[in-house]
C-alpha cells in the first residue's frame, strides 16, 4: 500500500520536479502510460503466472482505436477513450478464448503468433492504420466536464489529466488483485490441475485476467496516441512487446503489486540517460534482465521485501531479546 | 569496422559542442550575458540504424559540414552554431518522440533531418504544434509537398512526382507502353507509385500490375517470379533503402536487368555506391552528382574528402548534397530575417530565390510559397559504360528545368496553417 | 493448366523456402527434446551464425588484420567453406554459455527459463549491434552457386537451389545421427525420459551442454545458408526463429518428420500466398499455426511433451 502511495506522490508532483532534474514532461505522461500498461499486463504474468509475449498487440489496438474514433465517429475525448479499451478488450478476448485452456509455454507460443499477426495486418492495413507510417494528426481533445472545458495541449495539462486516469485504474486494479477474483488468480498460478479439482472454471478467470490485462492495455494505447499524436505500428511488434515483460519482471511483478511501476521507470530512465552516452545501453538492461531472471526472479520489488523483511525481523529479535521468552 | 561517423563519437562531439544533452539544471540556470552568447542549437534527427541509417548518415555527414562553414565564417547573426543528434531509427513513432524531446528539453532552435517520409511527418507534427522549423532534407514522397505540407516544414528533396515527370514521356517512347510498377509498402512508395501510374498514363502508358513489397523484404524471388511471368516493356520500381539494394542485386545476379527496362524513380547515392558499376541499372533520377561539368562542384568533392577521409563513401552524391544545400540555405534564412523568429524565417525562405551557381545546378531554384518545396533541377541517369574513375558510376542523360516537372497535383492537396494558428518560436 | 503453369514456379520457390525452414527448426528442436525450455535466443544465434561467416569471408567483416591478409586472398570458395565450418563452433560456444546460465532455472517454473532465454536473444542481438554496427551485410557467394539458370522460360537463382540441396542433406545427415550413432540414441532418450537417463547413469548435465552445442550449431549452419536470401541484419534472428516455432508446434514437438513436413508445409503456404498477395505471405504462416493449435491441439505428429506441463 505504502509504495503505491509514494508512487502517486512521485507522479503527482512530477510537472513540478521533472524539469529542474533535467528531464521533460513529455517524458513524465511516456513513463505514466507505460506504468499503466505494465501494472495491467502485471494482471496477467504476476498474478496469474500465464506469459504473454504479444501483448504490445492490444496496446496498439487501442491507440489506433483512439484515432479512428476521432477522425470517422465523433471527436470527443471520452468516447475515444472508451472505445481503446473496448476494442482492446474485444480483441484480447478473442484471442483469449483461444488460449486460454493452455498454460506455460504454448501459450506463450500462441500470444506471440496472434501478436505477430496483428502486428502484420496493422501493417499492411494501410487505408484504416495508415501502414507503416502510422495514423497521424491524432488530437488532444479537450477534456469536457460538462462545467469546465480543459485543454490537453499543454504536456502539463496532459501530464495531470494521465495521472488522474492512471490513479482511478490503478485504484481499481488494487481493489481487484486484493479481491476474491484476485486470490482465485494467485490460486490458479500455484497449481491450476488443484483449482480445476476444486471445481473452479479455470478457463474462465484465465479469460477474464487476459481480457482485463487488454483492456488496461487498449486504454494506456489510446493515452499515448493522444500524447504522441499520432498512432504506429511498432509498439505491436514482438521487441515492444518483450519489453513490457522486461520491465515488469525485472520491477517484481512477479512478487509484488508495485512492482512494474519500478521497473518502467528504471527502463525508460535508462533509455534517456543512458541512451544519451552509449549506444548499447539496451544491452546493458537485457544483461540486468538475465541476471535477474538467475539470481533474484523476485525482481526489484522482491528484493526491497526482503530486505524490509529482514530489517523487521532484526528489530522483533532485538525487541524479543529484551523480555524473557515465553515459557523461559 | 565500422564506417563513417559511429553514433557514439557524434553524440559525444555533439554533447562537448553543444553541451545541451545532460546538463540538465545548468541548462535552466545558465543565464547568459547577451543574447548573443546563446548558440544556435541545432537539431539533427538523422537516422542512424534501420532501413535508411547509410543514407541518413550520408545526410548528416552534408549538415554538419554546413554548419562547420557556417561556424568558420563567424557564425550566424554573432551566434555560433551548435547541434544535437539523436537516431530516429527510421521509425515515425521514435521520430516523434525525438522531437518532443528536442523541443521540449533541449530548446532547439531548428530541427533538420529525414529521409523516409513516415518519420519526416511524424516530426513534421510535432514541430508544427511547438512552431519550430523544421527541414526535411531527404523525403521525396510526393506528400510530403501535398497533403502533409506544414507551414513549418520545408522540402529540400526531388519529390517523386518530379522524377516520375522527368522520366515517363521518355521511357513510354524508348522502351514501350506496358509497365508494371513495384511499390514499396509505405508512404513514400504509395505517393510515388501513385504519381508514376497518373504520369505515365498521361503519356500513353498502361499500368497492367502492381506488386507491393513490404518494408523489409529481402526474398525477391517470388516478386521476380511475376515480372518474368508478366513480360513488361517497363518496371517503375518505387522501392527504397536497404529493399532496393538487395532488390537490385538479385535482378542484376539473375541477369534481368537488360529487359524489362527499370524505371527507379530516383537513386540515393549512399544505396549505391560501393556496389560496383555493374549494378547500376535502368534509369534512374538524381537532384545532382560528383562529375557535374558546373563551377564549385569540384571544390565541394575536395571539401568533403578533407572533412570525411575515414566514410567508405568516396565522393559525395545527391544525399549528402541535400543535407548540406538545406543547412547552408537555413544559415541564409536565419541571416535575411535577422533572427532566429520562426514566422520571420518562415518568410525568408517563401519564394525565395536559389541561384544556379549556388546550387551547383544546371537551373536556378527557388521555395515553391505554397507548398515549400524547393523546385530544382532533376537529372536523369544511366549507368556510366565509359567511367573516368571507379567512383562514376553515372552517365547524366539529360536535365529538366524545375517549371517543366513541376507537381501541380501537390499544390491542390497542400494547405498550409495559416501564420496565426502556428505558434510563435524562438531560441 | 493456366494456373498450374502461374503457381508451379511459386510452388517450387516454396519448396526451396520449406526445405530452409525445416533445416532452422530441427536444430530448435533438437534443444526443446531434452530440455525442458525453448530457447527463444535461437534466432539470435542464428543471426550471429551468419555474422561470423561474413566476418570469416569478408575482410570488411571484422577482422581487418594484415596478418590475415593472405587468408583473405584465397578464393571465395574456400572461405565461404571455412565459415561452414568454423562459424557454428563459434555459435556452440556461446550457445554452451547459454546452457550454463540455464542451469538455475532447472527445477523451476519453466517460465522463468523461458523469460531468460528471451533475455539472452535481446542480449546477443544488441552484442551484434554493437560489434557490427546496424547496417545491413552481405555475404558474398561462391560465383559457382549464384546466378540464374533458365528453367521453362523462367529465370530461377541457382544460390536457392544449391541451399535446398544443402538443406536435404543436412536433414539427411542429421536423421543418420540421431538413428545410428550411440549420441543421437542418448538424445532421443534423453528427450523421451530424461530421468531414466539419469539412472542409467549417463551424466546428463554433460548431455545437456552437447545438444545445446550441437543445436545452436545447427542454428549457425542454417543462418549462414540462409544469409545470401534474407540479408544479414540484427534483426533477422526474429524473422527466423517465429518460422521456426510456427513449423514446430505444427509438426509437434518431438517428432522429426513433422518438422520436415511442417517446414516443407508452411514454406509452400508462404510460397503460394506470394503468388497470389505477396504482401500477406508472412501472416499465412501465422493464421496456420493457430489454426493447426486449436483444430489438432498436438500439431500434425505430435506425442505429449514437456511444453504441455
Amino acid at each position: 500500500m505504502k509504495p503505491m502511495l509514494v508512487t502517486f506522490a512521485l507522479f503527482g508532483t512530477m510537472p513540478l520536479w521533472i524539469e529542474p532534474v533535467g528531464l521533460y514532461r513529455y517524458l513524465g505522461v511516456e513513463i505514466m502510460i507505460w506504468c499503466l500498461f505494465a501494472l495491467g499486463f502485471n494482471l496477467l504474468l504476476g498474478y496469474t503466472g500465464l506469459p504473454s509475449f504479444g501483448h504490445g498487440a492490444y496496446f496498439g489496438v487501442g491507440a489506433y482505436a483512439m484515432g479512428l474514433t476521432q477522425f470517422k465517429l465523433v471527436a470527443n475525448l471520452w468516447l475515444g477513450l472508451l472505445a481503446a479499451t473496448l476494442a482492446a478488450a474485444i480483441v484480447g478476448g478473442l484471442v483469449a478464448l483461444f488460449i486460454s485452456h493452455r498454460r506455460g509455454i504454448y501459450f506463450a507460443l500462441m500470444t506471440i503468433a496472434f501478436g505477430q499477426m496483428f502486428f502484420f495486418i496493422a501493417s499492411k492495413w494501410t487505408s484504416v492504420t495508415g501502414g507503416e507510417d502510422g495514423l497521424l494528426n491524432i488530437q488532444r481533445l479537450p477534456a469536457d466536464f460538462g462545467v469546465v472545458r480543459v485543454s490537453l495541449v499543454s504536456n502539463l495539462a496532459m501530464s495531470y489529466f494521465t495521472f488522474v486516469t492512471f490513479v482511478v485504474v490503478t485504484a481499481l486494479l488494487w481493489r481487484l488483485v486484493h479481491s476474491p477474483f484476485g486470490k482465485v488468480l494467485r490460486a490458479i498460478k500455484q497449481n491450476e490441475t488443484r483449482m480445476a479439482y476444486l471445481g473452479y472454471r479455470v478457463f474462465v478467470y484465465k479469460w477474464a485476467s487476459f481480457t482485463l490485462s487488454c483492456a488496461v492495455a487498449g486504454l494506456a494505447g489510446g493515452l499515448f496516441a493522444m500524447a504522441q499524436g499520432g498512432a504506429y505500428v511498432q509498439v505491436m511488434s514482438l521487441q515492444w512487446s518483450g519489453v513490457v515483460v522486461l520491465m515488469t519482471l525485472i520491477g517484481g511483478g512477479l512478487v509484488s503489486f508495485w512492482g512494474p511501476v519500478v521497473g518502467t521507470i528504471v527502463y525508460f530512465l535508462a533509455r534517456d540517460l543512458l541512451g544519451a552516452y552509449t549506444e548499447s545501453w539496451l544491452l546493458w538492461f537485457g544483461l540486468m534482465f538475465m541476471l535477474v531472471v538467475m539470481f533474484k526472479p523476485e525482481g526489484v520489488a522482491g528484493a526491497w521485501q526482503e530486505i524490509i523483511a529482514r530489517v523487521g525481523a532484526r528489530r522483533r529479535a532485538r525487541a524479543g531479546a529484551l523480555q524473557p521468552a515465553a515459557g523461559e | 569496422m565500422k564506417s563513417g561517423i559511429s553514433r557514439r563519437t557524434l553524440l559525444v562531439n555533439g554533447a562537448l559542442v553543444g553541451g545541451a544533452t545532460f546538463f540538465g539544471p545548468w541548462r535552466h540556470h545558465h543565464v547568459y550575458a547577451q543574447k548573443r552568447d546563446k548558440p544556435i542549437l541545432i537539431g539533427l534527427t538523422h537516422d542512424a540504424s534501420g532501413q535508411f541509417a547509410n543514407s541518413g548518415q550520408d545526410e548528416q555527414r552534408g549538415t554538419i559540414m554546413a554548419i562547420e562553414e557556417a561556424n568558420a565564417r563567424g557564425g550566424v547573426l554573432g551566434r555560433k552554431l551548435t547541434y544535437i543528434t539523436a537516431d530516429t531509427e527510421t521509425t515515425p513513432a521514435t521520430g516523434s518522440r525525438v522531437a518532443e524531446r528536442m523541443i521540449t528539453r533541449n530548446e532547439v532552435a531548428f530541427l533538420v533531418g529525414a529521409i523516409q517520409s513516415g518519420v519526416a511527418n511524424a516530426i513534421g507534427q510535432v514541430a508544427q504544434k511547438y512552431g519550430c522549423v523544421y527541414f526535411n532534407t531527404n523525403s521525396s514522397s510526393p506528400t510530403e509537398s501535398g497533403k502533409d505540407c506544414k507551414r513549418v516544414k520545408f522540402v529540400w528533396d526531388g519529390s517523386g512526382a518530379n522524377f516520375a515527370l522527368a522520366a515517363a514521356d521518355n521511357a513510354v517512347r524508348t522502351f514501350g507502353k506496358r509497365w508494371m510498377l513495384l511499390t514499396n509498402d509505405y508512404v513514400w512508395g504509395h505517393n510515388t507509385s501513385k504519381a508514376t501510374r497518373e504520369i505515365a498514363t498521361k503519356f500513353g502508358a498502361q499500368i497492367t500490375d502492381e506488386i507491393l513489397v513490404p518494408v523489409g523484404t529481402r526474398d525477391f524471388s517470388p516478386i521476380l517470379l511475376k515480372v518474368q511471368q508478366a513480360k513488361p516493356d517497363v518496371v517503375a520500381a518505387a522501392v527504397g533503402g536497404d529493399d532496393f539494394k538487395v532488390m537490385r542485386q538479385e535482378v542484376v545476379k539473375l541477369g534481368l536487368d537488360q529487359k524489362p527496362a527499370w524505371l527507379n524513380n530516383q537513386q540515393d547515392w549512399p544505396d549505391i555506391y560501393g556496389l560496383g558499376i555493374e549494378s547500376v541499372f535502368g534509369v534512374f533520377g538524381t537532384t545532382w552528382y560528383h562529375k557535374l561539368p558546373l563551377p564549385g562542384v569540384p571544390e565541394l568533392v575536395k571539401r568533403y574528402q578533407a572533412r570525411w577521409p575515414d566514410t567508405r563513401i568516396d565522393v559525395p552524391g545527391n544525399v549528402f548534397y541535400n543535407g548540406y544545400m538545406a543547412m547552408g540555405e537555413l544559415v541564409r534564412a536565419i541571416e535575411r530575417a535577422g533572427s532566429t523568429n520562426n514566422i520571420k524565417v518562415i518568410k525568408a525562405l517563401e519564394g525565395h530565390k536559389m541561384s544556379a551557381k549556388d546550387r551547383m545546378q544546371h537551373h536556378d531554384a527557388w521555395i515553391d510559397p505554397e507548398t515549400h518545396h524547393v523546385q530544382q533541377t532533376v537529372y536523369l541517369a544511366a549507368r556510366n559504360e565509359k567511367p573516368a574513375d571507379k567512383t562514376d558510376y553515372f552517365r547524366i542523360m539529360s536535365w529538366s528545368e524545375p517549371d517543366k516537372v513541376r507537381d501541380a497535383d501537390s499544390v491542390k492537396t497542400c494547405k498550409l496553417a495559416p501564420y496565426d494558428s502556428t505558434p510563435t518560436y524562438e531560441q | 493448366m493456366d494456373l498450374m503453369v502461374t503457381l508451379g514456379p511459386h510452388l517450387l520457390n516454396g519448396l526451396a523456402l520449406g526445405l530452409l525452414f525445416a533445416l532452422v527448426a530441427l536444430g530448435f528442436m533438437l534443444i526443446i527434446g531434452v530440455m525442458e525450455v525453448i530457447n527463444l535466443a535461437h534466432g539470435s544465434l542464428f543471426a550471429l551464425g551468419a555474422y561470423v561467416a561474413v566476418a570469416l569471408v569478408t575482410p570488411e567483416g571484422g577482422l581487418r588484420l594484415a596478418a590475415l591478409g593472405p587468408y583473405f586472398a584465397t578464393p571465395i570458395p574456400m572461405r565461404f567453406v571455412v565459415a561452414l565450418l568454423v562459424a557454428p563452433i563459434v555459435v556452440a560456444g556461446v550457445g554452451m554459455g547459454l546452457e550454463v546460465c540455464l542451469r538455475r532455472t532447472y527445477g523451476r517454473d519453466p517460465l522463468y527459463g523461458l523469460l531468460l532465454t528471451f533475455g539472452a536473444a535481446l542480449v546477443i542481438e544488441e552484442l551484434i549491434r554493437l560489434v557490427w554496427g546496424p547496417t545491413e551485410r552481405f555475404l558474398p557467394v561462391p560465383p559457382s552457386i549464384s546466378g540464374g539458370i533458365s528453367l521453362g522460360g523462367l529465370i530461377y537463382s541457382v544460390y536457392r537451389f544449391f541451399a535446398s540441396a544443402f538443406a536435404v542433406g543436412m536433414i539427411v545427415l542429421l536423421w543418420l545421427f540421431l538413428q545410428r550413432t550411440r549420441y543421437g540414441a542418448l538424445i532421443k532418450a534423453g528427450a523421451h525420459d530424461s530421468e531414466m537417463v539419469r539412472a542409467l547413469g549417463i551424466n546428463l548435465k554433460r548431455l545437456r551442454l552437447l545438444v545445446f552445442a550441437f543445436g545452436t550449431a545447427l542454428a549457425a549452419v542454417a543462418g549462414i545458408v540462409m544469409a545470401p536470401i534474407w540479408g544479414v541484419r540484427p534483426h533477422v534472428g526474429v524473422d527466423a526463429v517465429v518460422p521456426a516455432f510456427v513449423v514446430i508446434v505444427l509438426g509437434g514437438v518431438g517428432s522429426f518428420w513433422g518438422a520436415v513436413i511442417a517446414g516443407l508445409l508452411v514454406g509452400m503456404v508462404v510460397g503460394l500466398t506470394g503468388a497470389f498477395a505477396t504482401a500477406w505471405s508472412l501472416v499465412s504462416m501465422y493464421i496456420l499455426l493457430i489454426v493447426v493449435v486449436t483444430v489438432r491441439g498436438r500439431g500434425l505428429l505430435g506425442k505429449k511433451s514437456v511444453l504441455e506441463k
